[in-house]
């Protein structure tokens, strides 16, 4: 579009033809209130607010639903306009309460801030305001009618945004109202519910306290929180996800989690789990204290130095009487990077094992290999971003449901499709909903994706439309794994890969390394200069061969060769269903916040920080790589990180090895005085400070800060020495591809290994029955007769 | 009084011995006479000093103006519900951060305050408060006043911490009797 030029207020703008007003004013500075108007959805010119005077046209008009054009004079602010918003505002009080004492949107309210502004709090109606009681659509949303301006922002944001169409409106005229889709009539108890994803954008949309969520109603206020931006553990998409903060006795609780930053690659969007469902983090069944089995058989809270000297000299011991390689670690896709790298590089130069593995949940490794050398036909990676997922003009999604298991890749897919006119193509073995938004579809048989990529091959309409395509991103879900999917890598050549996982951090687990074939960054065993160099920081050798999977572990721990097993953040017994009487003969130690299943077998359980307790990096199923913040605190809890360094100490291994920190850092590969001895240079320049600034790392002093371990992540492994600390630290998203040459593709002995969690809106994990909202939706979704979901095509 | 009529005098005397005028000290004395005399009248007057703590009444001899700010009162409604909606105005007020407040949300089966919300938990810290009247300005619903309390004199800071407990006004003596019995039976 053609650049125009108009003036605004006096002053000359420019802007591309098309714009409408009110975003051409927002981009120059000068704001335009509106409540009906939202960013990327339609246009629907109800509230008046926006209202400004245009020279030339009979009456006021509305900016956004103006576009731009040359020789435009549009004034935003002036007496006769004050005066259209201030009547336009009585209007609307007209019947909304002035409860904004009590009211949850008191403080963050579009229509206080316009009332203050314009100064509207007098009404000319004699008449008694119309109440109606709270109603409770569900138990995350409520509606409070007398609140809704009818901007029908909730309306569209369900519609459109979310493609679900549960909110609609009632009546005509003054008389009408927001409703949900199940009438009092079809619902069990005789009230008005809402049947959907519960993801609460509605709440997020309302400018006002119409929609309030079930999960903050009441609690606080919105000033008397810290708010924290942070990625949501849950599932693998990398939200952020901005948590409300207060201070308790046990340290800091989180109230409320909603989008308010916006900051995050998922723009406007949160899910119902990133939005409601942190609430285990305040759990009553938590740990918090240390739990050592005693000789009666029962786990008893002991103090920390007791149980992890007991638990560093057993492991040592075991270590030393029965060899390194009858040593198990599981880690965890929940944890940070750096928790991670930390983990695997305990488990390979402390404990002297390749016997490390962690619940994988996606085949990343293939993906690394396959892609690896490879690039698209302007020469880029051909790893994809999950911006790429909102940007690129065609999409191919192959298995998987992002609908339930991945709700941001399916809101941008949604988004491109609607807003860029994007092409999606769907192959799936179910009709999942993101079908409605097809070009086209290809049914597949269940387990028949082999057969699907072999008919890519062949000229059918589908496979035609696909290549014909040339900047195509194809999006894999978990069905795909090994041999089908390096097949399906080499099948489309010049399109760009991303693999769907779940939780926060799988495919930072699996770049880290925590995988019992490959060194982090899918480097090799043997050879290669990570290998040696844990083999100079270790008490032995790192084996060449590989260790044992997870699988395996729990094999030999039923045949009796495993004496010990260490589980970082992980519930294996259950998820993989293994029979409690494997692990009778093995010394077990568990890191987790509750008492799991694998955690009452465990002879030592340290009580841990969940990922909303601590600070670091994550890495989402696409390789973008975030920064952690710590938004909540409790007592009695130690996060991952200062819990395998302090297990390390009390092994009897230097500290100093595993994390580098404080005086005496040494990097692995520089050897001799990199200045720490100054001695008689003391006075000159910090030539320490000035290697480390040159190589990009910073000097540490504590070994329980995990940008130490990042500093030693950016230099060993490949695809994330590329990090930029600035883009990190500012919050910002960063695409990270595992670059290097001579990737090891390894041989997966079992197909079971890689486990989908096949999670859906309402459950993440063992974390599902230790959240209480997600059990009150549940029952919710249960009880509503009717299936409004399937029911929408 | 008695020391400006003196200073004057002085003057006046310096002035009259330049002139020579005799009857200046007449003129003094008689200054300094209606100086004493309003000294030894007010002498007599009776006293006005305030008799605490050994005085009458439950205040024992202290006198309170009207608008005297002492201790807060958490204030019921004409129903005997707590007034406070927890909207934490008093609180983000508060320039001395001293008002802590947990909100919680009323019932059908358990209301304690008329509106949607009520305040389960709301501590003043006296060690920090500086009686500025702030929290009341910013009441929406006139919950919070300054009552005439002013013995919070203690030799434990932790008992400065007043809970609603001890800020809320009791049933008794916070209603007009008519609604005393109304009040009771619902509480």
């Amino acid at each position: 579009m053609p650049d125009v030029n108009f003036i605004v207020d006096g002053k000359k703008l420019t802007a591309p033809a098309g714009t409408l007003l009110i975003d051409a004013c927002k981009s120059a500075g000068i704001e335009i209130p509106a409540f009906c108007y939202y960013p990327g959805l339609s246009l629907q010119a109800a509230c008046r607010m926006c209202v400004v005077r245009i020279e030339k046209a009979p009456k006021l008009g509305t900016a956004c639903t103006t576009t731009v054009a040359e020789g435009m004079n549009v004034t935003t602010e002036s007496p006769e306009i004050a005066q259209a918003r201030k009547a336009t505002l009585q209007l609307l009080l007209g019947n909304h309460p002035l409860d904004c004492p009590v009211c949850d949107a008191g403080g963050e309210c579009e229509l206080q801030d316009m009332t203050f502004k314009y100064g509207a709090a007098d009404s000319f109606y004699a008449e008694p305001k119309n109440h109606r009681e709270e109603q409770k659509w569900s138990p995350v949303v409520y509606f409070d009618r007398p609140r809704c301006i009818l901007c029908y922002r909730c309306v569209r944001m369900c519609g459109e945004g979310m493609d679900i169409f549960a909110l609609g409106v009632q009546n005509r005229g003054s008389s009408s109202i927001i409703a949900p889709n199940v009438a009092p009539s079809e619902s069990p108890d005789h009230m008005a519910a809402l049947d959907c994803e519960q993801c609460g954008m509605c709440i997020d949309a309302c400018p006002v306290g119409a929609l309030t969520s079930g999960t903050y109603r009441y609690k606080t206020r919105p000033w008397e929180m810290n708010h924290v931006a942070t990625v949501c553990t849950h599932c693998g998409d990398g939200c952020k996800t901005t948590l409300g903060v207060r201070s308790v006795n046990e340290g800091s609780e989180i109230v409320r989690g909603d989008n308010r930053d916006k900051s995050g690659m998922n723009g406007d969007f949160l899910c119902n789990k990133g939005r409601y469902a942190f609430d285990f983090a305040n759990n009553i069944e938590r740990l918090s204290s240390p739990l050592v089995r005693q000789s009666d058989g029962k786990l008893k809270p002991v103090s920390w130095e007791e149980a992890l000297t007991f638990a560093g000299k057993k492991l040592r011991e075991l270590r030393d009487a029965k060899g390194a390689n009858s040593i198990g670690v599981i880690g965890s896709n929940r944890t940070t990077n750096e928790e991670s790298y930390l983990l695997q590089k305990f488990a390979r130069t402390v404990i002297g094992t390749n016997n490390i593995d962690h619940h994988r949940t996606a085949d990343f490794v293939t993906l690394a290999t396959a892609l690896q050398g490879t690039t698209t036909a302007d020469g880029k990676p051909r790893f994809a971003s999950q911006r790429c997922v909102e940007k690129s003009p065609a999409i191919l999604l192959i298995g998987g449901d992002p609908t339930n298991e991945a709700p941001l890749t399916a809101w941008n897919i949604r988004t491109n499709v609607r807003l860029n006119k994007a092409r999606l193509y769907v192959a799936n073995h179910q009709d999942i909903k993101l079908k409605r938004q097809a070009k086209a579809f290809a049914p597949v048989a269940e387990f028949g994706y082999a057969a699907f990529i072999d008919s890519l091959a062949s000229a059918n309409d589908f496979s035609t439309a696909v290549k014909a395509e040339e900047k195509l991103v194809v999006v894999v879900g978990n069905e795909l794994r090994g041999g089908e999917l390096a097949k399906l890598i080499a099948a489309l050549p010049h399109a760009k890969f991303a693999l769907l996982a779940d939780y926060a951090n799988s495919r930072g687990a699996s770049d880290m390394g925590v995988l019992p074939d490959v060194l982090p960054g899918y480097q090799s065993l043997k050879g290669s200069t990570l290998a040696s160099e844990y083999g100079a920081a270790g008490q032995s050798q790192v084996a060449d061969a590989p260790g044992l999977d997870l699988l395996g572990m729990f094999d030999a721990a039923s045949a009796g060769h495993l004496s010990a097993l260490y589980v970082v953040g992980s519930n294996p017994i259950k998820r993989f269903g293994i029979d409690a009487s494997a692990l009778k003969n093995t010394f077990v130690i568990v890191q987790d916040m509750f008492l799991t299943e694998t955690a009452v077998l465990a002879d030592v359980v340290f009580p841990a920080a969940n990922l909303y307790e601590k600070a670091g990096s994550v890495t989402n199923s696409y390789g973008d790589l975030q920064l952690v913040a710590k938004a909540a605190d409790k007592a009695g809890v130690r996060s991952d990180f200062e819990l395998i360094v302090r297990l390390a100490d009390k092994f009897g291994h230097d500290v100093k090895t595993l994390v580098p920190f404080g005086k005496g850092l040494r990097a692995a590969g520089m050897s001799g005085d990199m200045g720490q001895t100054r001695g008689a240079q003391s006075g000159e320049a910090d030539r320490h400070s000035v290697w480390l600034t040159a190589n990009n790392l910073e000097p540490k002093l504590s070994p329980f800060d995990p940008f130490a371990i990042l500093d030693e992540i950016q230099r060993v492994v490949p695809g994330y020495d590329k990090l930029l600390r600035l883009q990190l630290l500012s919050g910002n998203d960063q695409h990270i591809a595992p670059a290097a040459s001579g990737l090891v593709q390894i041989q997966t002995g079992r197909k079971d290994l890689v486990l989908p969690a096949a999670d859906t809106l309402f459950t993440s994990g063992s974390l599902t029955r230790f959240s209480p909202m997600l059990q009150d939706v549940q029952r919710h979704q249960a009880s509503e007769h009717t299936d409004h979901l399937a029911s929408a095509d | 009084m008695g020391y400006f009529g003196l200073r004057s005098a002085v003057k006046i005397s310096q002035r009259a011995s330049y002139t020579g005028d005799h009857m200046s000290i007449i003129k003094n004395v008689t200054a300094i006479a209606k100086g004493m005399g309003i000294t030894l009248r007010e002498g007599f007057q009776p006293t006005e000093v305030e008799n605490y703590p050994d005085g009458k009444g439950p205040l024992r001899g202290a006198r309170l103006e009207q608008r005297f700010r002492g201790k807060h009162e958490l204030q019921r409604d004409e129903n005997g519900l707590e007034k406070c909606v927890a909207c934490f105005l008093c609180a983000a007020a508060c320039p001395s951060n001293c008002i802590y407040i947990e909100a919680a949300e009323n019932t059908e089966t358990v209301r304690i305050s008329s509106a949607e919300r009520y305040a389960k938990v709301y501590n003043i810290d006296y060690n920090r408060c500086i009686f500025c009247g702030y929290c009341v300005e910013a009441c929406p619903t006139d919950a919070i006043t300054h009552g005439h309390g002013f013995e919070l004199a203690s030799l434990n800071a932790t008992s400065m911490v007043m809970r609603k407990e001890d800020l809320l006004v009791s049933i008794k003596t916070g209603l007009p009797d008519a609604n005393k019995v109304h009040a009771e039976a619902v509480s």
